[in-house]
Parts: structure tokens; C-alpha cells; sequence
């Protein structure tokens, strides 16, 4: 027997459900978001490269028909070559002691290694020059031996070092973490030694996670301003790295040459926001297949 | 021939998950590792895996005569089943199967032909060969227990270790799964120790069972055995449900509430306070007081759903609450009713003379 | 004689070992110089250096700014992880990724363009300058830029503590009688709270070192648009290093206690907020 009540009830739109917010809220909501993002954002984006095609593609193009522009395109990469893989090398073998094995200090080890994060991009530059400098620690040594480091390429190699030093561990200390060490323990007892372990059962439980990161690193290696700005000396041709040429271009007026060079690095970062929602659907897609 | 530990001892800081534990496993044979959470019966297995290494000592390991205590995990030869399976989720169900053999070095790695052939060998056995393209996140769980087992027999261990091999799998799977364990074990035979908190599951798939208590072996032998000479009251209530009935012992007799019940092994004795153990199905229940031993009691529920009826009673003499296990049958002949005075019959009575605490 | 081996997992001295000597190679042993460099310092000195009228400036505004960049960001990252979390919309996949750009955009980059967006011609900046707001070369330019360079901070902390949150927790305040201001009021913000708070820290962090997206928008006037890092830039070109230093140690301590306050934060969310 079916209760009156149901038979009778007349008939109604669905009725909202009580963890959602009425429509026009919702809208609102979204619509001051969007539009937040969007001043904020867009807009930005938006302006480098109106900006950088202000005075024509053919003009655009010239800039890049530059010695000191190709130069310092040069030096970047150069930096992020040697920059990212050492990190990349770093930052599997911090995850892999902290994520793998219990010690004590592993608490206070994981801090420091966030540690660059929290430091100023300038005092991050200015400790090297303390160190190295001519009035540095090492400087009357550097100089006795003729070795050049702040003002030239070592010093803003390490100073990119320093600001993108934790990208790496970090992405892959909770991924590892979360993952366990029972997979690499059945590949041990499969017969595996250490390195088949590494690489066919811990890496490609990784990679997604390390491409992450090393994208990341990857993006503020070569767009680092601050750090690098201290320790290159600004040589034209010899020790500016893009960022560094975009702001002495801007600074000589040259504001469409500064927005076309700017629109590289631009191009870059969406490129790096594009792998990165790619690598991070295909991490937590592998994460989803857990046992 | 046989795999043995001899005397190993483990600590975890404070914990001491292992105190000189000695255990020989027959070749063949299929043991289990019986206790409740924290008893060490885990860190066992690990030790014989080669996953943890005994605290240093006089401890040994051996497979087959030969002392593996000092060998790496990856030489040990040892197949190890994890409780959550701990399978490649980035490899198929084949190449999880194949890595062990995979990983080989060159000198005796098998060529593909005969990998693809043990494999799929393999994957007969374990009634998965539909499934050997699918990747671990695309099976249920009793699946990926077995591929576990598969991985772990394919690098033909010496010994099969299982950790709470059905731990994780609802009860329904669980029955199943373990049948189709005891029946490869008939199939092939690898001597094998699995590692179970569930004594139902230890007394039905095990040839021998070890029972584990804060790190010692308590007892160890066949199902039969160890249920009908339980070691201690430990074991006697780790094994099933059981009650208690304060007492008196003397020279081979216990007495409860005026009634002597005959516990020869106490015999000798001198009189002294007890607790006699007596299980649910031993205790006959009547309406008459038939025989002189007897005790008085009363009825206070009554439940039939189910194969079995329990009945929950009380001593009038002492106030002893206790539980009584009948046949549908007996309880249609008995139709017991609350509140109604009844007497009982214990058979199997069971007295522990050194320590009564459970 | 048992080996002395406490896992089957190899490496642990080898990557352990690298890990220390890298680190202290790159960060710690560097840091440390800065320490070593200002106690060459007597205490009159390194007070003259900390507490110049201009550097006192550069502190108000650096740690000013910063603080109200990380508040606006706290009610814009809230609603933005809010609605990516909560409602579906077109292109919401694509807003989600644009969230991160501050991250991936080289601050020199997001300098140069917030200050032609907000400069008097500028998009955006034509239409504040009738009203009489004036953005770049000002103090308000600092706080757009810090603004800018914070908002991922916020979203990206309290995003993931949205998605677990348990909806049958709105339920029972919703099903108790709470009508759906009160629930968000009363249940699901105060739940938020310690996510909010972290993400609130990092963005200020971050604001306080923040140089390039900085420099080109303030128009870096002594005691009014002029910030800390900046001062520490300035003294380093006039070779006074000493001087540099001693700001640099008050970042640097600053930083510290945040990092601090950070760790703090999340030990603490994580001990007394877990779902029940």
C-alpha cells in the first residue's frame, strides 16, 4: 500500500539541494571571480603581447635580430641546463632518503630544504656576492686565482640554483611518501637489485610528479630576476639573461623591443601552465590507480 | 629439509615485537602464523623474507640447511605475498607476473618465449588468463591477491610467504579465496607460511598452526590439536568463544557450585582456587535435574537465527553469566523461555593450573 | 653476525649524505655568510644600518603592502577556490590552470605588464585616472603588484581542503537548521580557517622578498614608493655591504619566523583538524 500522502503530492520542480546556493548567488560568485581573475590575470597577459606587436610583426621580429638579445637568450638556457638537472639529480635523492627511510632530524631536513622559498629572490643573490665577491669571504682568494664568479656566469648559475633549489624535492617528497615502500620492497624480493628497483618499479611511479616539478623549476630558472640581477653586473652580451635584457630595454625607453623579448618568457609560462595541468592530470590519474 | 628461524628476537625502540622465537616449517607444508595485532607474527615473516633483519644475536634463518639470516631479500629466493598487494601499478598483470623474472641478471634470465610461457602458466593456475592486459587499479580485490600470489611463485621461491593474505577482502571472497588456496597448495606443493589474526581461517587452511602472543610462540602444531589441547587459556580463548566458571580444584577434580567435574590432567594437585574453561557447544542444557552433575541455572535470552541457537544464562549460585550453543533441533525439543529455571551439563571441562588470567 | 642492515631499500647513506652536502653547498653555508658578515658589525652600526629613517620607511611599506595584498587575497583566493571548487562553468578547466600564472610568469615579465596596464594611458589605468587613482608610481602600484604575485598562494591552499570536504558535514548543519549563510559561516569557514591561514602566510612571505614584478610599478621614490629589497639593491650598488647585510638579516629573520609560523600552522591543522 503506497502512502497517501506520495500519491497525492503535487507535482514540483526538483527542490534545491541544501549544500548549493541559489542561482543568482552562484552567478554572482562566479561572474566576481571571473572578473577578479581577469583584471588581474588576463589582462596582463593580454598587454605583453599587444604590446610587443605594437609596431608590427616585421618590428617584432627585428628585436630578435640582436647580438645582445641572442646572447642573453643564449646565457638562459645555458643556466637552466646546468641549474635544473643538478636540482632534478638533488631532489630525487633528498625524496628518496626522506621518503624511503626513517631517521631523526627528517622534520627540520624537510624545512630546510623549503628554505630558499622564504628568502627575499635579492638577499637570495646578495649571500653569494658575501661569499664570493672581491670583498667577500673567498674574494681575495677568487681573485689570486683568477677565477671570476659574481659578475659573470657561475654566480648567476648559482644564484638560480639557490632560488630554484626545492621545486624538485618537494613535488616528489609527499608523492613518495604517499606511495609507500612496500612496491620497492616486492620488486627486492622479486630478486631486483637497488638500481632495477629505482628505475623500473620507484621512477615510473614518479615520473609525472618529476616532470612536474622539473617544469617549475625549469620556469623560474629561466625567469629569475631578483637573485640573478645582484650577482650578474649587468655586461651587456657577457652576463644578461633575458629577464635581465627585458629590463634595460624597458629602462631605455625601448618599450616595444622590452614587450618582445617579454613576450618569450610569456610564451613560456603559458607553455609551462599548459604541461603542468597536463603532467598533473596524468600524476593524479596514476595516483587514482593505487592498489 | 625444512625452513627455520631459530632464536630471533626484534625491537622497534621500546616494542619488542619478537622474544627469541624458534619455528620449523616441514618442506610442503602449509603453515599458519596464528595472534592478535602487535603478537609479532608479521615481523616474523618479514625476518624470513629478508625485509627485516633480526635484532643481532645468536638468531638464525635457514632455508633448506642453508643460513640465509645475513642474505638480502633479493637473493633470498623467498616469494612474499604483501598484505595490500603491493603491486607495479604502472605494469599489466602480465608484466607484474614477469618482473621477478625480468629483473634477472642476464646470465640466467629466461629468454621471452619462455617468460611469456611461465606466465601464462601462471596465469592458468590462478584462473586469470582473460585479465593478463589489465592494469592492477582494474581489478577487484580478490584479483589482485591473486596476481600477488602469481608474482610471488614465479621466480619459484623456496618458501611462500603470505601476510594476512585475505586480510583485506570482504568475508564472502574470503571463504572462497581461501579454499582456492588450500587447493594449489595440494597442486604444487611449495612449502608455504601465512600470516592470519582470523582463527577460523588458520584452523581450516593450515596443516600446522603457530600461535603468537607478545612475540613467543605459544603453541605450535596441527588445527586438531592445538583446539583440543589448547597451551593455555591465551590459546583456548584465541581459538573460539568460551566461559568461565570459578571453582575449586582438587587431585584431578574441579568443583563448580557444589558439583565435581573429573580435569585429569590437574591431578595431584592440592586444593586450590580455579577457573574452568568450558565451551559454548560442550554444555548440555535440560529441564530435569538428571544426573548428579549437574548445575542450576536460569534462562535470560534466547536466539535461534542462524545455523546455531545461543542461549545466555546465569548460575543461581553464583550469579555467572554464561553462553550455551545448541542445534536448531535440540532448541525446538528445548523451547527455552526467559526466565525459566533450567539445569546444565558441562562436558570438556578445562582447568589451567599456573595461570588462570587470560 | 647479522649484517648490520635496517632496510632492504638501498642507498640510504649515499642519497642522505648528498642530500646534506648539497644543501649546506647551496643554501646553508651562503645564509650563513650573511649572519657572519653582520656581526663584523658593532650593535651601534648595525642599528644605524636597521633603523634609517628611509630603511624604517621601506619596512612600512614593504610590510604594509604586503599585508594587504595577502587580506585582498584571502577574500579573492577564498571565492576564486570556491567557485572552482563548488560550481561548474565554461572554460572552468582553463581558469584553473590561468590561476598558477603568477607562479610561471618571470616577475620582471608581470612588472613591466601591470605597469602599462595601470600606467595613466594604460587599459585599466585610463579609466582610475578621471576618478583621481592614481596606480603606477605610487603605493597603491605595490600593492596590485604584491596583489598579483600572491593570489595563487590562497587558491591553491584552500582549493585542496575544499575538495575533501565533506559535504554530509553541510548536510547535518543544513538538515539542524542552519540556513546556508550560517552553515558557511559557522561550518565551513571555521574549517577553512587553518588552510586560509597558511596560504595567507606564504602569500605575505612572498610579497615581503618580492622585487621584480615590483621595481617597474612603484617608481621606487625614497621614503614613499621605495621597498625593502630595493634598499638592499640600492646599497649593494654603492659597494656599502655591510649595510645590505644588516637589512637583509631583518628580511631574512623575518622570513624565518614565518617559515616557522608556516610549519607551525600546518602541524597544527593537521593535529586538531582532521575529519572525524
Amino acid at each position: 500500500m503506497v502512502p497517501a500522502s506520495t500519491l497525492h503530492a503535487p507535482r514540483r520542480a526538483a527542490p534545491r539541494r541544501v549544500t548549493a546556493e541559489p542561482p543568482f548567488v552562484r552567478w554572482l560568485l562566479i561572474g566576481v571571480a571571473l572578473l577578479f581573475l581577469g583584471l588581474f590575470l588576463v589582462v596582463p597577459l593580454a598587454a605583453v603581447f599587444v604590446e610587443a606587436f605594437a609596431k608590427g610583426v616585421g618590428y617584432y621580429f627585428h628585436t630578435f635580430n640582436d647580438a645582445n638579445t641572442l646572447s642573453a637568450i643564449k646565457l638562459t638556457f645555458i643556466t637552466a641546463a646546468i641549474a635544473v638537472p643538478l636540482n632534478c639529480v638533488f631532489g630525487v635523492a633528498a625524496a628518496w632518503a626522506i621518503a624511503k627511510f626513517d631517521f631523526r632530524g627528517k622534520t627540520v631536513l624537510i624545512t630546510l630544504i623549503d628554505l630558499p622559498f622564504s628568502v627575499s629572490p635579492v638577499v637570495s643573490g646578495m649571500i653569494y656576492v658575501l661569499l664570493f665577491g672581491a670583498q667577500g669571504l673567498l674574494g681575495p682568494w677568487l681573485l689570486e686565482h683568477n677565477i671570476k664568479i659574481i659578475f659573470a656566469v657561475p654566480g648567476i648559475v648559482l644564484a638560480t640554483m639557490f632560488v630554484t633549489f626545492p621545486f624538485v624535492a618537494r613535488e616528489l617528497i609527499p608523492l613518495m611518501q604517499a606511495q609507500g615502500r612496500t612496491e620497492e620492497e616486492a620488486a627486492r624480493v622479486l630478486g631486483a637489485s637497488g638500481w632495477q628497483t629505482f628505475w623500473r618499479v620507484t621512477l615510473p611511479n614518479i615520473k609525472w610528479g618529476l616532470l612536474y616539478g622539473v617544469i617549475l623549476c625549469n620556469a623560474r630558472a629561466m625567469g629569475e630576476f631578483g637573485a640573478v640581477s645582484v650577482v650578474s653586473g649587468h655586461i651587456r652580451g657577457q652576463t644578461n639573461t633575458i629577464p635581465l635584457h627585458v629590463e634595460i630595454l624597458y629602462n631605455e625607453y625601448n618599450f616595444v623591443g622590452a614587450f618582445a623579448v617579454a613576450s618569450l618568457l610569456t610564451f613560456l609560462a603559458v607553455v609551462t601552465l599548459a604541461l603542468k595541468t597536463w603532467a598533473e592530470r596524468k600524476n593524479a590519474a596514476l595516483r587514482g590507480t593505487g592498489n | 629439509m625444512s625452513v627455520e628461524v631459530r632464536n630471533v628476537s626484534k625491537k622497534f625502540g621500546q616494542f619488542t615485537a619478537l622474544d627469541g622465537v624458534s619455528l620449523k616449517i616441514e618442506s610442503g607444508e602449509l603453515v599458519a602464523l596464528l595472534g592478535p595485532s602487535g603478537s609479532g607474527k608479521t615481523t616474523l615473516l618479514r625476518i624470513i623474507a629478508g625485509l627485516e633483519f633480526p635484532d643481532p644475536g645468536d638468531a638464525q634463518v635457514l632455508f633448506y640447511g642453508e643460513d640465509v639470516t645475513t642474505i638480502p631479500a633479493s637473493q633470498r629466493k623467498a616469494g612474499f605475498a604483501f598484505q595490500h598487494y603491493a603491486l607495479f601499478r604502472h605494469l599489466n598483470v602480465f608484466e607484474n607476473i614477469a618482473f621477478g623474472l625480468r629483473v634477472r641478471p642476464r646470465a640466467t634470465r629466461p629468454g621471452e618465449a619462455e617468460i611469456r610461457e611461465r606466465v601464462e602458466k601462471l596465469l592458468k593456475l590462478i584462473q586469470l588468463e582473460p585479465l593478463a592486459k589489465r592494469f592492477p587499479s582494474q581489478l577487484s580485490g580478490g584479483q589482485r591477491q591473486r596476481i600477488s600470489l602469481a608474482r610471488a611463485l614465479a621466480v619459484e621461491p623456496k618458501v611462500l610467504l603470505l601476510d594476512e593474505p585475505f586480510g583485506a577482502l570482504d568475508a564472502k571472497v574470503r571463504k572462497e579465496l581461501r579454499r582456492w588456496l588450500r587447493k594449489l597448495h595440494d597442486e604444487i606443493h611449495i612449502t608455504t607460511l601465512f600470516v592470519t589474526h582470523d582463527q577460523e581461517e588458520a584452523l581450516e587452511v593450515a596443516d600446522r598452526v603457530a600461535i603468537l602472543r607478545v612475540g613467543r610462540v605459544e603453541q605450535i602444531g596441527t588445527p586438531e590439536e592445538i583446539y583440543d589441547n589448547p597451551a593455555s587459556p591465551f590459546v583456548y580463548d584465541f581459538l573460539g568463544n568460551v566461559n568461565l566458571f570459578s571453582g575449586r580444584v582438587r587431585d584431578g577434580t574441579v568443583v563448580i557450585g557444589g558439583t565435581e567435574f573429573a580435569v585429569p590432567e590437574t591431578a595431584g594437585e592440592s586444593d586450590s582456587d580455579a577457573i574452568a574453561f568450558v565451551r559454548p557447544h560442550d554444555i548440555r542444557v535440560t529441564r530435569e535435574p538428571g544426573g548428579p552433575a549437574m548445575l542450576a541455572a536460569r534462562v535470560i535470552r534466547s536466539n535461534a537465527a542462524g545455523p546455531l541457537a545461543n542461549l545466555e544464562l546465569v548460575r543461581l549460585d553464583t550469579g555467572e553469566q554464561f553462553t550455551v550453543q545448541l542445534s536448531k533441533e535440540q532448541f525446538q525439543q528445548l523451547q527455552p523461555k526467559a526466565g525459566e529455571p533450567v539445569f546444565v551439563e558441562l562436558r570438556n571441562v578445562k582447568v589451567f593450573s599456573d595461570d588462570y588470567s587470560i | 653476525m647479522a649484517k648490520k642492515t635496517t632496510s632492504v631499500l638501498p642507498g640510504f647513506r649515499l642519497t642522505l649524505g648528498y642530500t646534506v652536502l648539497y644543501l649546506s653547498l647551496i643554501v646553508l653555508i651562503p645564509l650563513a655568510c650573511a649572519f657572519w658578515k653582520t656581526s663584523e658589525l658593532t650593535w651601534g652600526q648595525f642599528w644605524h644600518a636597521v633603523a634609517a629613517p628611509r630603511v624604517l620607511a621601506s619596512y612600512r611599506l614593504s610590510f604594509g603592502a604586503s599585508f594587504l595584498a595577502a587580506l585582498t587575497n584571502l577574500f579573492f583566493g577564498l571565492l576564486v577556490a570556491w567557485v572552482l571548487v563548488r560550481y561548474q562553468f565554461w572554460g572552468k578547466r582553463f581558469v584553473d590552470a590561468l590561476v598558477d600564472l603568477p607562479f610561471a610568469l618571470p616577475t620582471a615579465v608581470a612588472g613591466i605588464a601591470l605597469t602599462a596596464v595601470y600606467a595613466p594611458h594604460g587599459w585599466i589605468g585610463q579609466w582610475l585616472e578621471p576618478l583621481g587613482i592614481q596606480v603606477a608610481f605610487t603605493r597603491l602600484g605595490v600593492f596590485v603588484a604584491l596583489t598579483f604575485i600572491g593570489l595563487p598562494f590562497i587558491v591553491r591552499t584552500v582549493q585542496p581542503v575544499l575538495e575533501d570536504f565533506d559535504l554530509e558535514i553541510e548536510e547535518s548543519a543544513a538538515s539542524l537548521g542552519a540556513n546556508r549563510w550560517q552553515t558557511f559561516w559557522r561550518v565551513t569557514l571555521p574549517m577553512l580557517r587553518p588552510a586560509l591561514l597558511t596560504g595567507f602566510t606564504l602569500a605575505f612571505a612572498r610579497a615581503l622578498g618580492e622585487y621584480g614584478s615590483v621595481v617597474f610599478i612603484s617608481g621606487n621614490m625614497p621614503m614613499k614608493t621605495e621597498i625593502t629589497p630595493l634598499l638592499i639593491i640600492t646599497k649593494l650598488e654603492e659597494f656599502d655591504y655591510p649595510g645590505a647585510t644588516a637589512i637583509a638579516v631583518v628580511m631574512l629573520v623575518a622570513s624565518f619566523v614565518l617559515l616557522l609560523a608556516i610549519n607551525f600552522l600546518q602541524w597544527w591543522s593537521h593535529r586538531h583538524h582532521r575529519p572525524v
